[in-house]
């Protein structure tokens, strides 16, 4: 099973309601065909870099969902079939999206278990290694550093 | 004249991008020209693997009207 995302541009003149309903439409087509939902995001009316059907606003809504590939074609038929659908776009997640979701899991994980990891870490070493841990502690501001060296290296070439 | 050798480095390796996002077009822009091109790689300095992904974004933001395919460049 891949994770897939599909974005549909709507036309922003219809109202709240009918929109709700086209969401609602798409979503019961992908559970229909036993796809799991992950997240429906409304992005909202936005102003449209070129003109689509002679309209310059459109409601983006994206809806990220995992199952298999014959959902996007069960999908595309009905956004062919929908006047007021002007674009779509589903794309299957590739790797750099999926790598670039995992780590930012971690990220959150480490995030919430910082607290209960630095604190077991510390335990085993004796007194005397508490400055060893502090010389750790900043030892994540280098990475920061390197970054505002490059440039000025840069300009001593010049 | 003597030709300066400035190493260009990929901004995407340099930020540690693993992943290039179509839906953000401010991030994108900053790889087009002013009439919405894509800037070649020998130009921005972003590396092969990088520039492959950028274009993908690219052309899907395209196609999601986020960035126009053709800025009207009036003088």
């Amino acid at each position: 099973m891949a994770i897939y995302e599909s974005i549909v541009i709507l036309d922003s003149l219809m109202p709240p309601k009918d929109i709700d309903a086209a969401v609602e439409r798409f979503s019961s087509i992908i559970t229909a065909n036993k796809g799991k939902i992950r997240k429906v995001e409304k992005w909202g009316k936005k102003r449209l870099a070129y003109e689509i059907q002679k309209k310059q606003y459109g409601f983006y809504v994206s809806i990220e969902f995992e199952g298999e590939g014959d959902i996007a074609k069960e999908l595309q038929n009905d956004y062919n079939y929908n006047d007021k659908v002007l674009r779509y776009l589903t794309y299957r997640f590739d790797k750099y999206k999926l790598k670039a979701l995992r780590n930012a899991e971690k990220a959150s994980e480490a995030v919430s278990s910082s607290a209960p990891v630095t604190e077991t870490k510390p335990e085993p070493p004796a007194e005397a290694d508490k400055e060893a841990e502090k010389a750790n502690a900043p030892a994540e501001q280098p990475e920061e550093s390197t970054v505002e060296e490059a440039p000025s290296s840069e300009e001593e070439k010049e | 004249m003597i030709k300066m050798k400035r190493k260009r480095v990929c901004h995407f390796c340099e930020t540690g991008t693993v992943y290039i996002d179509f839906k953000d077009e401010r991030k994108l822009l900053r790889f087009l020209t002013e009439q919405g091109k894509i800037i070649p790689r020998h130009t921005s300095g972003t590396c092969a693997k990088h520039q492959r992904q950028l274009a993908r974004a690219v052309k899907r933001a395209r196609h999601l009207a986020l960035i126009p395919f053709v800025a009207d460049f009036t003088r």
